[in-house]
């Protein structure tokens, strides 16, 4: 039995279904269940339902998509709520008038406190996203005046579209899941897209995502947005199915609901999002012995989630229903980047201290096209530092960085990736959830048209390695010199000027450190000025033009390579007698 | 005369919070993850006090006293599930897992508590008496000076256990550098679970405290883990005194305010000062203790 059972399991992915499969099958069992079985009761769970679904959509751009655990989520849904409540019942406007300004208030709001917030790291967001939904509730509770205090509004009006007074029951929850399909619909778009991408880059790594010329501020701030009008919308649908607004919009539970829904659907999917919504709003129906406390429930299976399916249910589904691998593109190589002859990065009297520790202690290097630079020194001598004031992640104290005539010295790190200079990292950092092309690919996203040609640019960056084969690959799992590879393939794909390389040799056998040296030679035969930090001499000295040697942040040596070992400073300080 | 009896109604409350803001800054440090269940925790503690207090024979004295030590171990074994159930499987996973996990927690313990009890306020009994002092003409709760008197034993007992004993050295190289205390033969697991035992019966013991005069409901919980969590951040994130100094300061904050004002708007402008503080010096009043990990 058993035997059968796995048999038919090894079956599996061979009856592949067409890609719309589970889309489908889902859309046509709920028309049916609404169409054919849903009683009144019934329609309106599926109604609400759909606002949650709704909600939980926008929270899957900020949270899923973009990574930051928004819990003022919850308090744009209230303040989409209290709009359309008090303009509804209070002013008399209508839904076409305070159906927008639902959705305007919350983007306005987000806009505003997204700015300084969002900055913030990941639990520091959390606690001030919780302090703005806590705020926003004191401030509803206690204007009785505009919001009704504790007893709200009653007599909101219901929706009206194009002069059609949307009835209860099954009319209203068709319009609420219209605009579910409608805003799933942008959704999954944008999330597909470049956007999408460049946001799951910035919530997995976001100096990476700044060093390939994201802008990781503006890129979060538009997530936050997003979902603030999402939010907002789905609150307007809210009290449009209820008639009132109560403070219980702006309450904790909303928030948990949300976010039960989007981690049990699984995290980042607009599907996700609509399966949770459908399947939670329906599991209290079970548990009505609960009654109000029907959200133990959704604790014991955020909890089960959280702990035993990180992907959530869409997550399983994808386990048991493999999606068919992309067919890779054909590499492209991207129009040329001319760049010019001669210097084209001159650092001068760069600085930059931690606390007492001068990290780096006027530093000047002119990095020439064509031309490989070592930079060496012992642990600790500032290598990591310079290279980090250089591509933007640390702020220089003092010095400039000039690119021709520009100088980028204190510049975001993605305007300086989009002057040219790309970098690697001491420690490759790879999204682990993604494969070797689409990290690669990561580095054209904002640069190329559409995924499919960032993909096709980054198969020709990883062609120059001789690393096209990894290409459908997953980047967990890679051994490191592969890691290595792709990192340098990624900022390879930049076409970058200058290319600052932190170790790029560390861990790598003798074999692939020669191959390495040829790939650098090659790339600096393009016109590319690279900037390398290396520990080992047998690598670096060959290959380098010139050579720098740093002590305490400060210049040691700065000459040709063949001066290295005989120079008596780099020898005290770093190379040690007998090297 | 009025000054110094709010001061030592917000000291009596900033020793509570004291003892929360301490558990969540302990647990912080041993595992880099937010305990978002610690509020929650705290009602927990209350509730268990106001359950246990009928089954105390009556002919004794010093009921709440009494309790105490049964809450402390109670409580404790409630971390170590919680720490089971919701810390260990995610110990390899990012930040916002655990973060989640303990959201988890929290809302079973809360909706749980209010099946069990009912959404009403509860009072447990007091730890001496609930009689007032007079003090040279200052009025003081007995209630007042026991919680300041408990939670300072209990916050001295950490510091002693923390230290100066061996278990101590343990507890806070494990906090420090978990590989490292690893390797060096530090049963880091345990620490971890010890450091979730000791900060759940500091939640419960602060719980037992409050629970008396400021009464518990099963949604007490979402105001004190943000209380804090503000105390933490504004103490400097991982900073122990700093959690200590955070919880004084706010509590003094929200006594000095309502008085003044009202409660609602000493909570509003609470948060609304935490928002300003995180913006302006995320690393806090007095300066970040707790290593970025990467």
């Amino acid at each position: 039995m058993r035997k059968g059972v796995r048999k038919l399991w090894a079956l599996a992915p061979t009856l592949t279904l067409p890609r719309w499969a589970g889309e489908g099958i889902g859309v046509a069992v709920l028309l049916a269940y609404a169409l054919l079985y849903a009683s009144p009761y019934g329609l309106r769970v599926l109604t609400v339902a759909g606002v949650y679904a709704l909600a939980a959509i926008g929270f899957q751009i900020v949270f899923g998509l973009g990574g930051a655990l928004s819990l003022a989520h919850g308090a744009f849904f209230g303040i989409g709520a209290y709009a359309t409540g008090i303009l509804g019942s209070q002013w008399g406007w209508g839904f076409a008038a305070t159906f927008p300004v639902s959705l305007l208030v919350p983007l306005l709001l987000a806009l505003l406190v997204g700015l300084p917030v969002l900055r913030l790291e990941s639990h520091y967001f959390a606690l001030a996203t919780l302090g703005i939904a806590q705020v926003v509730h004191l401030l509803a509770v206690n204007s009785p005046g505009l919001t009704g205090g504790a007893n709200g509004l009653p007599g909101v009006p219901g929706i009206v579209l194009f002069g059609w007074a949307v009835p209860r029951g099954l009319p209203l929850a068709a319009v609420v899941w219209g605009f579910v399909a409608l805003g799933g619909l942008l959704a999954w778009r944008l999330a597909r897209g470049r956007w999408g991408r460049a946001l799951t880059l910035v919530r997995d790594d976001p100096l990476a995502a700044g060093t390939l010329g994201l802008d990781v501020g503006g890129l979060r701030l538009a997530a936050f947005a997003l979902s603030a009008v999402y939010a907002g919308a789905a609150g307007a649908l809210a009290v449009h199915t209820q008639r009132v607004v109560s403070p219980e919009v702006l309450e904790f539970p909303i928030m948990v609901s949300v976010l039960t829904i989007a981690v049990v659907g699984g995290r980042g999917r607009v599907a996700g999002a609509i399966l949770g919504a459908v399947l939670l709003l329906h599991l209290p129906e079970w548990f009505r012995f609960l009654e109000r406390s029907y959200l133990i429930v959704y604790g014991v299976a955020l909890l089960a989630t959280i702990v035993l399916a990180p992907h959530g249910l869409t997550g399983l589904l994808d386990r048991l229903f493999p999606a068919r691998p992309a067919l890779l593109p054909k590499p492209e190589a991207p129009p040329e980047m001319a760049i010019p002859n001669g210097p084209l990065l001159r650092v001068e009297g760069l600085t930059k201290g931690f606390g007492g520790v001068r990290a780096v202690d006027g530093v000047s290097l002119t990095l020439e096209a064509g031309a490989i630079t070592g930079l060496i020194g012992p642990n600790g001598s500032g290598k990591t530092t310079l290279v980090n004031l250089i591509s933007g992640l640390e702020t220089p104290d003092g010095g400039r960085v000039l690119m021709g005539d520009v100088d980028l010295a204190g510049k975001r790190p993605d305007r300086i990736a989009r002057a040219g200079i790309a970098r690697t990292f001491q420690a490759v950092s790879l999204p682990e959830g993604a494969s070797v092309l689409a990290a690669v690919a990561a580095a054209r996203l904002e640069r190329d048209g559409s995924i499919a040609q960032a993909e096709a640019h980054a198969l020709w960056a990883l062609e120059r390695l001789d690393a096209a084969d990894l290409a459908a690959k997953p980047c967990a799992g890679l051994p490191a010199a592969l890691r290595r590879r792709v990192e340098l393939a990624r900022a390879l794909a930049r076409q970058p000027a200058v290319l600052l390389l932190d170790e790029p040799a560390a861990g790598l056998t003798d074999g692939e450190k020669a191959e390495l040296a040829g790939h650098l030679r090659a790339i600096a035969a393009t016109g590319t000025a690279l900037l390398v930090v290396e520990h080992d001499m047998g690598f670096l000295l060959p290959l380098a033009g010139h050579v720098l040697c740093l002590d305490q942040g400060r210049p040691l040596y700065a000459g040709p390579p063949e001066g290295v070992r005989s120079d008596p400073a780099v020898v005290a300080a770093y190379l040690g007698e007998g090297a | 005369m009025i000054t110094l009896q709010l001061l030592v109604n917000g000291l009596a409350l900033g020793a509570a919070y004291a003892l929360v803001a301490l558990g969540f800054v302990l647990v912080l440090n041993a595992t880099a993850a937010v305990n978002f269940a610690q509020g929650d925790l705290v009602m927990a503690g209350g509730l268990l006090g106001v359950a246990l207090a009928p089954h105390l024979p009556g002919y004794l004295p010093l009921p709440g006293l009494l309790l105490l030590p049964v809450v402390l171990v109670l409580m404790a074994g409630l971390g170590l599930l919680l720490a089971a159930a919701a810390y260990l499987p995610l110990r390899r996973r990012p930040p916002v897992a655990v973060f989640i996990s303990t959201i988890a927690a929290g809302i079973i313990l809360q909706n749980g508590a209010s099946v069990l009890f009912g959404p009403e306020p509860r009072a447990a009994p007091p730890l001496l008496g609930g009689g007032t002092l007079d003090l040279g003409g200052l009025v003081v709760a007995e209630q007042s000076l026991a919680i300041i008197a408990v939670a300072a034993l209990l916050i001295a007992g950490q510091q002693w256990l923390f230290g100066r004993t061996q278990l101590g050295r343990r507890l806070r190289a494990t906090a420090q550098d978990p590989e490292m205390a690893r390797a060096c033969g530090v049963p880091v697991t345990a620490m971890i679970l010890i450091t979730f035992a000791l900060g759940t019966a500091f939640a419960g013991a602060a719980g037992l405290l409050l629970a008396n005069r400021y009464f518990v409901t099963p949604t007490a919980g979402g105001d004190l883990i943000l209380k804090a969590y503000i105390a933490v951040t504004i103490g400097g994130w991982g900073s122990v005194p700093g959690a200590v100094a955070g919880a004084l300061l706010i509590a003094l904050f929200e006594v000095g305010v309502s008085s003044v004002l009202s409660y609602p708007v000493a909570l509003g402008l609470l948060y609304a000062t935490l928002l300003v503080i995180l913006v302006a010096r995320p690393q806090g009043l007095f300066g970040e203790a707790a290593r970025r990990r990467a």
